[in-house]
């Protein structure tokens, strides 16, 4: 690799063997690796300055070009008054409805799933395996076909277009990859300890939640991150099992943008995507490494 | 005539059958037979719980070693028949706060009826079982199945209900209906393979067929070889290798909604990647993916490979640590060059990763539906149309179900085909666990 | 009185048989030792015995009541385990007072109970700590503690000690066979570890793929194996098997196979019954019972051995050598000057020497 041969034939070679910063294999390395990491940036960075421009300026510029005057406006606009169908209250209705949305999903399909898990990996019945490989399957189903008889069943319990309806819905396809997720998290924990539990007398629940959930702290945060990004980026369920009144931010922003009438308003436009990107960002660039261990952990143990 | 443990056998199997029949009748599938078959399965169970009743020399409720779980079986018995109180309109006049969830009592209605009498059966029965004679040395069939483990049994319910409830009777459901002639409503007039002639001789169907194709391919060829490259770049020991993945990672955070609509935004031809370049100089320089009918997959292939690339590099880098780093060692000593110990030594090393990865982006490709509804709305015209479109499409817009079933079933065939050789090679050798 | 009994206990993990119709009973305050190879299914016995496997067949009785259909913490058992297996997020007191707060004991009875453990076990400076901050040896008394305060009649031990290192082991060795002198308790002691069985136990059972060999006092079980396993397994270094006939020439004498000057006369031996007829056998001889030099002459039989190798191991030295072709053990002094190459006298006495059945490994 880095090669000193030639200078150091006079010396007495000693020490750390001297290394080229600038070697072949550096700059190809590196060269590529940053011209990548631009590639992948450019999207975001055209969010943000065509969101901070006016119109006028976006009619004459070039949308790589950073704007020169700096507006807030587009953002306001977006937040605000945008307009999808005869609604004018911007996405702060979608974003609402997503916090709505999200957080009792979130809440709701992890403590089924984490619970389907620990029963899974230490209370095993006859035929949960079963149960399991079939929940395991439905991982890979395409919901397409599960979504019409859904929507019966949520119209015969009368939730249909409401938000418990699409908080069940996010539970059921959240279960497969979460339980999963969960169970082999819960055999990783020694059976010694759940053994030591069950001599002092605690009971399936009293080991769950004394025993099993103080430990799993970690894989709990990691679910949460997967699960709110997951149910955050949803459209598909959103737009089928909500209405106009009960729209997640998804759907509301690409009808704001994807609707027909009106002048078209880049800046808006974008301002939308980036405040409905901005959630998904956020808990990605703050968890970082969980994020991570979250998306490989729930793909590579499958 | 029978011993105890068979009688018990045949108890549970038939009440168990006669909740299946009960779920398949009441999710649509309706028939008289499924009636006669339940009450039947039911009539049996009863026999049964008598016949063990005679057996049994005195029961004694108090002295039952059951109890507590007799009395957990009458509790679910009363709780059920609430529900199914509910239901009826006397009931629901008196207390007007129930009726908001009418619509639920009476969708649990029947179940709840059968379930009460269900649970009644199961605590008659443990009475029976726990006053009998201990010494034997094992539990009975119907005291593993109704007291062991019990609540690990209920805490699974969830799971249960779903697997089967959902996945499998759902899928059933949809299924059967993609051979009925079902527009507005769901109709169980059968009309055999109408729908999927009609599907096959679609064009919008073919396109959307064709446009998946495309888009499968060549993003499981990208996506699998930038993703392997990145990983390979990123493990060589390479500084600022954490701002390099945060960097390739992010699209993934964001949902594909967004990724449609910024790039839908980028390859704008009026103001975007075209006009930068014609304001170069060259006037006459076309890119607009978008708008041209026969590129356009591809620049849905462009967003997503931005989205998901990063993921599969993500799933490569994992795989590349998992790899025993004694091998690169080894590799240096015999001198053999880097590519080559990737391509000889580590890529073979790695088949399961890769395997898993095929899998996750082969069941991503066929639900791709939200980028393009962002970035296309399956435009120009249809040329741009997915499957997945496809029966949303038909299902809520076009309100024709029928060809939204026969779509979405020909969907969970191509699934299955790829799904059941890999289920075969990876878990038929080592078993499950 | 019987503390622990086990009748026809069988159980199997899918189709595997691990145990199989296996009998048992524990005296009431008895120390028990089960000790056997690796995968005997030991571990599987005593989970059986506290409840958290459920059996195929068979019944379970502790105190003579038959606890088998009873969950673990209704058994009266307390158990301690290889791994210690403390909840990591509880502090020692916490650990210890678990069991007691889930049998809803009030709040002065576990402040006593968990005084009075810890005051045994010698812990008491460290209730408040996480078990993260304990050494191996204190978290093994935190996890015998946790055992001790719930005040059972069956303690259940699976290889408590094997994580820790030899001199904390011999430490905590010691200190359990305190406990067990104190408390009069009954206790199931699993280990693979011999010297740990024969110091601690008041009979040890030998098991092998799922079932008891022998069930004695570690000193018969010494000197009166029942079968060819039990002796090997039993003594370090193992027992020498020679291969040979016993002939019936008026008095019974052993002919080694493969030829040997001497044919020991084993008329003093106590057959569990009279050879007639012409059989093969083992002959079993302990290294530590074959004796040296002048002491030698006095053996019943002795004979001239070469030596091949030598391990010095310490106060004793073990000699490795043949007999016709048969590998031959034995220990002399450090201080006898030996080389290889170098031939020694030595002898036994057959009376302490063991006799196998060839085919059926039994003893006879
Ligand atoms: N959960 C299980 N499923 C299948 N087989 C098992 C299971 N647990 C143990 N076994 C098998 O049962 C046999 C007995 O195991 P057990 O743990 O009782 O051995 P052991 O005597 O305690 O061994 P060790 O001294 O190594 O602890 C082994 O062959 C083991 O492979
Ligand atoms: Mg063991």
């Amino acid at each position: 690799m880095t090669n000193s041969q030639n200078n150091s034939s006079v010396v007495d070679p000693r020490g750390p063997k001297p290394r080229k910063i600038m070697s072949r294999r550096n700059i190809i390395l590196y060269g590529t690796l940053l011209v990548v990491a631009i590639y992948y940036l450019i999207p975001l960075y055209v969010m943000i300055v065509t969101s901070l421009k006016g119109m006028p300026e976006i009619r004459l510029g070039n949308i790589f070009s950073p704007p020169v005057e700096v507006t807030f406006e587009p953002w306001i606009k977006a937040w605000a008054q945008a307009c999808t169908g005869l609604n004018c209250d911007g996405l702060s209705r979608g974003f609402w409805n997503s916090v709505k949305i999200t957080i009792p999903s979130v809440f709701v399909s992890i403590a089924i799933a984490s619970i389907n898990g620990y029963a899974l990996a230490n209370w095993r019945f006859k035929g949960a395996n079963l149960f399991f490989t079939i929940l395991i399957f439905g991982a890979f189903i395409p919901y397409q076909i599960m979504i019409y008889p859904l929507v019966i069943l949520l119209r015969d319990l009368g939730i249909y277009t409401k938000l418990p309806g699409l908080i069940l819905i996010h539970s059921i396809f959240g279960m497969p990859i979460l339980t999963l997720l969960f169970r082999n998290y819960f055999t990783t924990i020694p059976e010694e300890l759940f053994k030591a539990a069950r001599v002092d007398g605690a009971k399936f629940w009293g080991i769950y939640f004394r025993v099993m959930m103080p430990m799993s702290l970690p894989i709990f945060v990691v679910a949460i991150i997967m699960q709110v990004t997951g149910i955050w980026n949803d459209f598909l369920f959103g737009v089928i099992y909500t209405k106009p009144d009960t729209y997640p931010m998804t759907v509301q922003l690409n009808n704001i943008v994807n609707s027909v009438q009106g002048v078209k308003e880049y800046n808006v436009n974008m301002a939308a995507t980036l405040l409905t990107g901005l959630v998904p960002l956020t808990v990605y660039f703050v968890s970082g490494k969980l994020f991570v261990k979250g998306i490989t952990a729930g793909a590579v143990k499958g | 005539m029978f011993n105890k443990v068979q009688l018990e056998r045949f108890f549970v199997g038939s009440v168990m059958l006669a909740f299946v029949s009960l779920v398949l009748s009441i999710v649509g599938i309706k028939s008289q037979l499924f009636q006669n078959i339940q009450y039947l399965l039911l009539f049996i169970s009863s026999v049964i719980v008598l016949l063990i009743g005679i057996q049994s020399k005195s029961i004694n409720f108090f002295s039952n070693r059951l109890q507590k779980q007799i009395l957990g079986w009458l509790i679910s018995a009363i709780c059920s028949a609430a529900i199914w109180a509910f239901a009826q309109k006397g009931i629901q006049s008196i207390f007007p706060a129930i009726m908001g969830y009418r619509k639920a009592w009476n969708t649990l209605e029947p179940f709840a009826l059968y379930a009460t009498v269900v649970f009644i059966m199961f605590a008659l029965m443990l009475i029976i079982i726990g006053a009998r004679d201990t010494k034997i040395d094992r539990p009975g069939y119907i005291e593993r199945f109704l007291v062991y483990n019990l609540s690990s049994k209920i805490a699974a319910m969830p799971m249960i209900f779903t697997s089967i409830g959902i996945f499998i009777i759902a899928t059933l459901w949809t299924i059967y209906h993609s051979f009925t002639n079902s527009r507005m409503l769901p109709k169980s007039d059968f009309i055999g393979l109408g729908q999927y002639e009609r599907l096959w001789s679609s064009d919008r169907w073919y396109m959307s067929i064709e446009n998946l194709a495309i888009y499968g391919v060549c993003s499981l060829i990208f996506s699998l070889f930038i993703g392997f490259m990145l990983a390979a770049l990123l493990d060589q020991k390479t500084r600022f290798e954490n701002t390099f993945r945060t960097i390739f990672l992010y699209p993934f955070a964001l949902s594909f909604i967004v990724t449609g609509l910024v790039w839908q935004w980028i390859l704008n031809p009026d103001y975007g990647v075209e006009k930068i370049i014609r304001s170069l100089g060259f006037d006459s320089f076309v890119f607009n993916p978008l708008y041209n009918a026969d590129i356009v997959i591809y620049g849905i292939l462009a967003a997503g490979l931005w989205q998901g690339t990063g993921f599969i590099m993500c799933l490569m880098l994992a795989g590349l640590r998992g790899v025993d780093q004694e091998i690169w060692k080894a590799t240096r000593i015999d001198g053999i060059p880097m590519w080559k110990t990737y391509i000889q030594v580590v890529i073979p090393m790695m088949r399961p990763v890769f395997v898993t990865t095929l899998v996750i982006i082969a069941a991503g490709i066929i639900k791709v539906y939200d980028l393009v509804v962002a970035q296309t709305s399956g435009g120009p015209g249809i040329s741009s149309e997915v499957p997945a479109k496809y029966v949303y499409d038909y299902m809520f817009s076009a309100q024709n179900l029928g060809q939204g079933f026969a779509a979405s079933t020909m969907m969970l065939v191509s699934v299955l085909i790829v799904l059941i050789p890999f289920a075969y090679l990876e878990f038929g050798r080592r078993k499950y666990d | 009185m019987n503390s622990i009994e086990i009748n026809n206990l069988s159980l199997n993990f899918g189709d595997v048989k691990v145990l199989k119709d296996l009998n048992l009973s524990v005296n009431k305050g008895e120390f028990l030792v089960l000790l056997g190879a690796s995968g005997c299914g030991k571990s599987t016995l005593l989970n059986c015995i506290a409840g958290l496997l459920e059996i195929n067949d068979g019944q379970i009785y502790i105190n003579n009541q038959n606890v088998t259909w009873f969950e673990p913490s209704e058994r009266g058992i307390g158990m301690v385990f290889q791994s210690y297996a403390l909840y990591p997020q509880m502090s020692v007191k916490g650990n210890l007072s678990f069991s007691l707060k889930n049998a809803k004991l009030s709040k002065d009875e576990i402040e006593k109970r968990v005084k009075h453990a810890s005051e045994i076990l010698q812990i008491e400076s460290l209730l408040d700590r996480k078990p993260a901050a304990l050494s191996g040896g204190q978290r093994q008394r935190v996890a015998i503690g946790r055992a001790l305060v719930r005040d059972v009649e069956v303690f259940l031990f699976d290889e408590p000690l094997s994580n820790l290192d030899a001199k904390l082991r011999t430490e905590l060795r010691v200190e359990i066979k305190r406990l067990h002198q104190k408390l009069d308790n009954t206790m199931i002691y699993v280990t693979h570890d011999q010297i740990e069985a024969m110091t601690l136990a008041d009979r040890i059972a030998i098991m092998r793929d799922g079932l008891i060999q022998q069930l004695d006092t570690p000193k018969i079980i010494y000197s009166n194996p029942v079968n060819k396993y039990v002796a090997g397994f039993i003594g370090s270094p193992g027992m020498n098997f020679l291969k040979g006939k016993i002939l019936q020439d008026g008095k019974p004498i052993f002919k080694l196979e493969g030829g040997w000057c001497e044919s020991p006369d084993l008329s003093n031996y106590k057959f569990q019954e009279t050879i007639k007829v012409e059989k093969e056998v083992w002959l079993g001889i302990r290294p530590e019972s074959v004796v040296v030099g002048g002491e030698a002459e006095n053996m019943p039989v002795n004979f001239n051995l070469e030596i091949e190798v030598f391990e010095p191991m310490g106060a004793d030295t073990l000699v490795w050598s043949q007999i016709g072709g048969q590998e031959f053990r034995f220990m002399v002094d450090v201080n006898t000057s030996i080389n290889v190459g170098g031939t020694l006298t030595v002898g036994f006495d057959p009376a302490h020497a063991s006799i196998f059945d060839l085919e059926s490994e039994e003893r006879l």
